[in-house]
């Protein structure tokens, strides 16, 4: 058992860990982070997709003791409820989640592609998060939120 | 006020799900919660000698290990007990999703350490693999049977040998349809504890909770008011979730153990313990006039029903019922069988028995179209059935058929013309690289919209009115266990409340589906809810204003007025089995009818497809929400993309070989066309609320039908096999050659 302590949506936090834990496992059931979802444990699905120092990442198949002094950003980290931040709100807009279990993932991997490149494409939006899969929606809707929030991130649109 | 149906209302749960607040199964836990672990058959088909514990009881943590003799009553199924909870010893598993023992610890790893010690003991057995040699075989999956065969269903309507005979044009083919996963991104999870009153209650992603009460009562022995199901957010299901999965299990350990326990299953273990989609052998023998008059139709469908029967007759009684297509066929020789295998069992899905007769029948479609050299629009629609004409089945379609809208729509919006009765594909230019060939490909499906064949369907709504001191309604909320699956049908619903009541969208809430609260509003498929929940929900909604003009006249000062009602299919729309001598039947009241077409690129060296553009036409009836309608078309094209080019789970001898998601190819964005055009259809059906009907299967069907024939419109070669993987298609357009 060891003390890992990094950065979690801004706050220091401190996790027990075993060397062969999993990031997802340690947020979910330790930190209760529980917007981190489990799809496929192979790294397959992108549900488990988090940032680490605002990359991202697939948790369930990533070492947690590498995350040692990092800030790692989960879905909580974003908006709440009450006020969404601009790709979220983009999201709801769009309707752009249906079952909504690969929804965080995506989120986030959106969050990634936007910071790395406010301005992308639709195709580089669609490559962006063509490691996070979606059963539901066909994925439409998910790049319409993303330019959508794209735009409003670069001053297209109030 | 504006109304709320027809507009795209924000869906009630998406500011949750965005935000990573929504709460799935998995997401629940209770304190002192133990944790359960499956022991699953190691073969197929084997006979359990002996189930030794010793080693696994060992180990600290472990509370109870549990096998077949702990089961009050060890069998269960959706239509027929044929599936033991557990497997007996002296038993026989039947598919490697057989569950052997239950593990129960004080923690996930020791539940884990201990599943790996417990020793079952097999006499292997040969696994029994292929329906169609099962079919007469001997050598029974389920001894106590008389045959593998489950059920042979048929209709025989007309003289159709004589027909065939007489006819101008007769095409042959045999289709093969492919084993599919569900692929739900929420892996199966459950937390069973005792409730306050004393039930056992589960927090699990189910479509039915009420039928999995029924079965669940019938295992452990129990009453049903002695069960209780809580579905949060649902994870995805298309179908999947409609036959139990860790249900028996959970609840027979908290039955059991009096504590909560918890199960997560991988992702392994989901796709190795729940059903999938029927594979369909279906054999065509179809005739027509010079002129592109239909006459009449023989098929032949063999479906794998795999280890346990679930809904396999069903799925086979929806396939035979529209083998035909939206078509009309003055006579037919339609036969059909489900058999028993070792393989995983066929089960809900998506499409449901639909998906699979409408690749054979759209191919059988356009191939006949071809060899008339009739544009294949204009052959469809010379044949389409419309108000009042007569189906396969020897009924009349009713009011608010809309295949042709849906045909025309799409092949207009696809560049199709008209002129003079006659229809003129567009010109499509080809690509410049000389091995890239470029088709077009239209199909036109069409589906029942809730159950059929007689059964009794039924959804119950309770609407409780908030009333103001002056009498206004001030809010309203609805119980009733539709669940929600991701499809939108809590939205839906509140927006045909909303409309019933004329109040604002903001103030209906649908109450969350908990079996204690919400009444039976019958299972989430066969695109039922917006249908049948929404009417359950409308003339609640209306029964309960006039129970208000009642309490207001009375001056009775009462603050909440509730309203039931239960809403049947057949009190409108009568339905029948399969006539016993001819088959004859009037099976379905209301239809979802689709159409599409698709732009493909094949690349004749590779083999591979590339979608380039789709045009999918739905009629909804009614769009009660565009937004999520536009989902289902968008959602069910990824699907049906799926099917036609990629998906297929991969059986030996009885083992599965696609085992997890990095073994089954699941389309990403990337596979999506990059152009797609939604056509919302709207030809009312009049018994529908709004006169609405179901859309969640319908924009599936077409895709992998329009997408072969593409590929014929390309290449002119069929490929009757699915999926159109590159190796497949690459060998279909190159007979004899060999690989490198």
């Amino acid at each position: 058992m060891a003390q890992l302590s990094f950065v979690l949506n801004g706050c220091p936090v401190c996790a027990s860990i075993e060397p062969g834990d999993l990031l997802a496992d340690v947020l979910r059931d330790q930190l209760g982070m529980i917007g981190v979802k489990v799809g496929c444990g192979e790294g397959e699905c992108g549900a488990c997709t988090v940032l680490i120092d605002g990359k991202a990442v697939l948790s369930c198949i990533y070492p947690a003791p590498k995350v040692a002094g990092c800030a790692v950003t989960t879905i909580e980290g974003l908006g709440t409820s009450d006020q969404l931040d601009v790709i979220q709100q983009a999201f709801v807009e769009c309707c752009a989640s249906q079952c909504g279990y690969c929804t965080p993932g995506i989120v986030l991997a959106a969050k990634a592609l936007l910071d790395a490149n406010p301005q992308p494409t639709r195709e580089q939006i669609m490559v962006g998060i063509s490691g996070n899969l979606c059963r539901c929606t066909g994925y439409y809707q998910i790049v319409d939120a993303i330019a959508l929030a794209a735009e409003r991130l670069t001053g297209g649109e109030p | 006020m504006t109304s709320a149906v027809g507009r795209p209302v924000q869906r009630s749960d998406i500011a949750a799900k965005v935000t990573g607040q929504s709460c799935f199964p998995q997401d629940y836990s209770s304190k002192d919660q133990l944790y359960a672990k499956v022991v699953w058959a190691a073969h197929p088909r084997a006979r359990v000698l002996h189930i030794d514990a010793s080693r696994a009881s060992g180990v600290p943590g472990v509370m109870r290990v549990l096998t077949a003799a702990d089961v009050p009553v060890n069998e269960y199924g959706i239509m027929t007990f044929d599936q033991p909870v557990l497997v007996p010893v002296g038993g026989e598993t039947h598919w490697t999703g057989d569950r052997v023992a239950l593990v129960v610890a004080e923690t996930e790893a020791a539940a884990s350490r201990a599943r790996d010690l417990i020793d079952v003991e097999y006499e292997v057995l040969q696994p029994i693999i292929d329906p169609a040699a099962a079919k007469g075989a001997p050598d029974l999956v389920h001894a106590d049977r008389d045959s593998n065969v489950i059920q042979h269903l048929f209709v025989h309507r007309g003289e159709t040998e004589a027909a065939l005979a007489q006819a101008d044009l007769v095409v042959e083919a045999t289709y093969h349809t492919q084993c599919v996963e569900h692929a739900y991104l929420q892996p199966e999870a459950c937390l069973g504890y005792i409730d306050d009153e004393g039930r056992v209650a589960l927090v699990v992603a189910t479509q039915w909770p009420h039928d999995d009460i029924r079965q669940l009562a019938h295992i452990l022995d129990v009453g049903e008011r002695q069960l209780r199901i809580i579905v949060p957010a649902v994870g995805g299901a298309f179908g999947g979730r409609e036959d139990m999965s860790l249900q028996p299990l959970v609840a027979l350990a908290v039955h059991l153990l009096r504590r909560p326990v918890k199960m997560v299953w991988t992702r392994e273990e989901s796709i190795r313990g729940h059903g999938k989609r029927h594979p369909f052998s279906i054999r065509l023998k179809t005739g027509c006039t010079s002129d592109g008059r239909l006459l009449a139709i023989e098929a032949e469908c063999v479906s794998d029903a795999g280890a346990y029967e679930s809904t396999s007759v069903v799925v086979l009684s929806d396939a035979l019922s529209f083998i035909g297509g939206p078509y009309h066929y003055p006579s037919c020789k339609v036969d059909g069988y489900t058999v028993y295998t070792n393989n995983a069992p066929g089960m809900a899905m998506r499409g449901f028995g639909a998906a699979q007769a409408a690749v054979a029948y759209e191919l059988q479609m356009d191939r006949m179209a071809r060899a008339l050299r009739i544009d294949p629009v204009e052959f469809r629609l010379r044949n389409i059935l419309t108000d009042h004409a007569v189906r396969l089945t020897g009924n009349r379609m009713p009011e608010g058929t809309g295949a042709r809208e849906c045909l025309v729509a799409a092949a207009q919006a696809a560049g199709w013309s008209e002129c003079e009765g006659h229809w003129l594909a567009p010109e499509i230019t080809q690509p410049a690289l000389a091995e890239r060939r470029r088709g077009l490909g239209v199909a036109c499906t069409y589906k029942n919209v809730g159950y059929s064949f007689g059964f009794d369907d039924k959804s119950t709504a309770r609407v409780c009115l908030h009333l103001e001191p002056s009498g206004q309604i001030a809010r309203a909320t609805v119980y009733l266990a539709a669940v929600e699956v991701g499809q939108g049908v809590t939205t839906a619903l509140a927006q045909i409340a909303a409309d019933a009541l004329s109040l604002p969208v903001e103030r209906v809430k649908v109450a969350e589906v908990d079996t204690a609260t919400s009444p039976d509003a019958g299972s989430c498929s066969a695109s039922r809810h917006t249908y049948m929940s929404g009417n359950a929900v409308y003339l609640a909604c209306q029964k309960a204003l006039r129970e208000r003009v009642q309490a207001l006249r009375g001056e009775t000062g009462e603050q909440t007025i509730e309203a039931s009602y239960t809403y049947r299919g057949k009190s409108r729309r009568p339905t029948t089995d399969w006539d016993p001598v001819t088959g004859e039947c009037s099976p379905h009241f209301s239809y979802g009818y689709g159409a599409q077409v698709a732009l493909i690129d094949v690349d004749t060296e590779t083999g591979e497809i590339e979608l380039l553009k789709v045009w999918s036409a739905n009629n909804a009836g009614k769009v009660i929400n565009p937004a999520t309608v536009y989902g289902q078309s968008a959602g069910g094209l990824a699907m049906g993309l799926g099917y036609a080019l990629m998906e297929e789970v991969v059986h030996e001898a009885g083992q599965l070989r696609t085992r997890r998601l990095s073994e089954y190819y699941v389309p990403t964005a990337l596979d999506m066309p990059r152009e797609f055009v939604d056509i919302q259809i709207e030809v009312p059906d009049p018994s529908g609320p709004f006169g609405a009907t179901g859309i969640g299967e319908i924009p599936l069907l077409s895709t992998a039908p329009a997408v072969l024939n593409a590929l014929a419109d390309a290449t002119g070669t069929y490929l009757d096999t699915l999926p159109a993987t590159p190796e497949r298609v690459w060998h279909a357009l190159s007979p004899g050659r060999h690989a490198l």
